[in-house]
């Protein structure tokens, strides 16, 4: 029993762990993006909350929290309450496959630095990547608004099509490595020495389009477009109900999906010792906010494709292009005996 | 500490399933099936079967049931069947086969021999990788066939004349 109690506490911190550093990030990249866009923008951002503007995550948490609850007529209420959930809870999990770092020990136990090691770790990240769809479905239909439910249909097609093109471009990178493991796909550029970046360019094309398609950002994000359809699905939602479909999409998923990218193409937490014990951490976190920061300064300086033509690239040339990648892949791991 | 595990799994599997029959709203329904489907992905995954659980969820639970979601949510609500009371003459014929198929599998379960695993697999996705494309490779190909014609037709019917 001794040996299971510890097994279970173990977890709870590090579930504790990840969930306190996922929502907070959450919170802060929001203030990250506004200053990032401010500057973009040629202007300052947020200034006025606290140095910098940085307890404005805070004062927006407060506002959004003390808003009057309006809910539109004829919603209907258990699924327009469960969508968000919907929404939040696969983003959330999501952070559960991610490796942060190599194993340690403490206190004689030895621990990984993730919360499930599994070997189909890159299956459940494409499962709750899917998953997600139905936090945008519900959320629309359940408003009983025809422009939240437009958002939430184009968002439906693109999340379909880019999930997809999402799983076959990975498929490269797992016959490069040999598992699905997350912790093993490290341990394989690891061994190699270099990172999967440079044998599979391609692959890491699309996984960026893909992963700008499902957290809706610019050049994809005509789920939202708020010029037409003014943040489409979640147009009827107010307050902190408002709050958590953004925080969701727009920055959980972000975050979420640029460490498993970073996992995938980047070496994980491989690195220069610079910072002793630390260094690991630093690296994989150096590498996975140089990602965000790339997918926020993309969305502040890209037009906006139109809706048809995000599916049909997805469709006509992503697809090709990811299948020709993996029998590629496949010959070259072959004749090398990868 | 199994049978916790999977007792708390196996009522809600029961409650979604009944949930999904007794309820009028259809995407009520299709909701308590998707929590059906998903509680099934979870005894999957708390029999160690890790690669089925991972297929069940991406599959069944976003490929299938997000296109029944899809047109159930389009339908204009005026045209839903209204509910019509109980089918009782349905009931009375469909009740006995329930009862029989119930009795049948229940004998099995008491009395039957189930297939034994035969010790623990390390790595699941790569052996049934390798049963597909060596013991079973030509009903995978015929299945991967089918698909394919399945696709291109759906493709052609689903295309506007032009």
């Amino acid at each position: 029993m001794g040996e299971f109690l510890v097994s279970l506490i173990v977890a709870l911190i590090k579930i504790a762990v990840v969930l306190g550093v996922a929502l907070g990030l959450g919170a802060y990249l929001t203030w990250f993006e506004r200053k990032l866009a401010g500057h973009i923008q040629a202007r300052l951002g947020p200034t006025v909350v606290g140095p910098f503007g940085l307890l404005q995550p805070l004062a927006d948490g407060l506002k959004l929290m003390t808003k009057e609850s309006i809910v539109p007529r004829g919603a209907d209420m258990p699924v327009y309450y469960l969508a968000i959930m919907m929404a939040v809870a696969p983003a959330l999990l999501l952070f559960s496959v991610i490796p942060f770092g190599p194993e340690f020990e403490i206190f004689g136990y030895s621990i990984k630095p993730i919360v499930a090691d599994v070997n189909i770790a890159i299956l459940i990240v494409f499962a709750m990547g899917s998953l997600a769809v139905y936090g945008t479905i519900f959320s629309g239909w359940a408003s009983n608004s025809k422009y939240a439910f437009i958002g939430s249909l184009r968002k439906a097609s693109v999340i379909i099509a880019y999930e997809v093109v999402l799983g076959f471009a990975v498929l490269g990178v797992i016959l490069l490595a040999g598992t699905m493991s997350t912790v093993g796909i490290v341990e394989a550029q690891l061994e190699k020495g270099i990172w999967f970046i440079f044998y599979q360019p391609i692959a890491f094309v699309l996984y960026l389009f893909c992963m700008l398609a499902e957290s809706g950002r610019v050049p994809f994000d005509i789920q939202e477009a708020e010029a037409e359809l003014v943040t489409g699905y979640s147009v009827e939602y107010g307050g902190m109900k408002f709050g958590a479909l953004p925080l969701a999409e727009w920055y959980l998923n972000v975050v979420a999906l640029s460490a498993i990218a970073v996992v995938l193409f980047f070496g994980g937490w491989s690195g220069p010792q610079i910072l002793g014990p630390f260094s690991p951490y630093f690296w994989f976190l150096v590498k996975t906010f140089g990602l965000v920061f790339f997918v926020i300064w993309l969305h502040w300086t890209l037009p906006r494709f139109q809706a048809r033509d995000v599916t049909e690239v997805a469709w006509k040339i992503m697809l090709p292009l990811a299948l020709l990648n993996i029998i590629a892949t496949a010959v070259a791991v072959y004749i090398t005996g990868g | 500490m199994d049978w916790i595990v999977f007792g708390t799994l196996a009522i809600w599997l029961i409650c979604s399933v009944g949930g999904a029959i007794l309820v009028k709203n259809p995407v009520h329904s299709i909701l308590f099936f998707l929590s059906s489907v998903l509680a099934t992905a979870a005894l999957f995954l708390s029999l160690g079967a890790e690669l089925i659980a991972g297929l069940q969820i991406i599959i069944y639970a976003v490929a299938i049931v997000v296109f029944y979601v899809l047109v159930i949510t389009t339908i204009p609500w005026e045209k839903i069947k209204k509910f019509e009371g109980v089918y009782f003459k349905e009931l009375s014929i469909g009740f006995p086969v329930v009862l029989i198929v119930f009795l049948l599998m229940g004998y099995m379960v008491v009395k039957g021999e189930f297939a034994q695993s035969v010790g623990k697999i390390e790595d699941n996705v790569r052996e049934v990788g390798k049963t597909l494309f060596t013991s079973y490779l030509f009903p995978f190909e015929v299945a991967s066939v089918i698909l394919l014609v399945a696709m291109i037709g759906a493709i052609l019917l689903g295309r506007k004349e032009e």
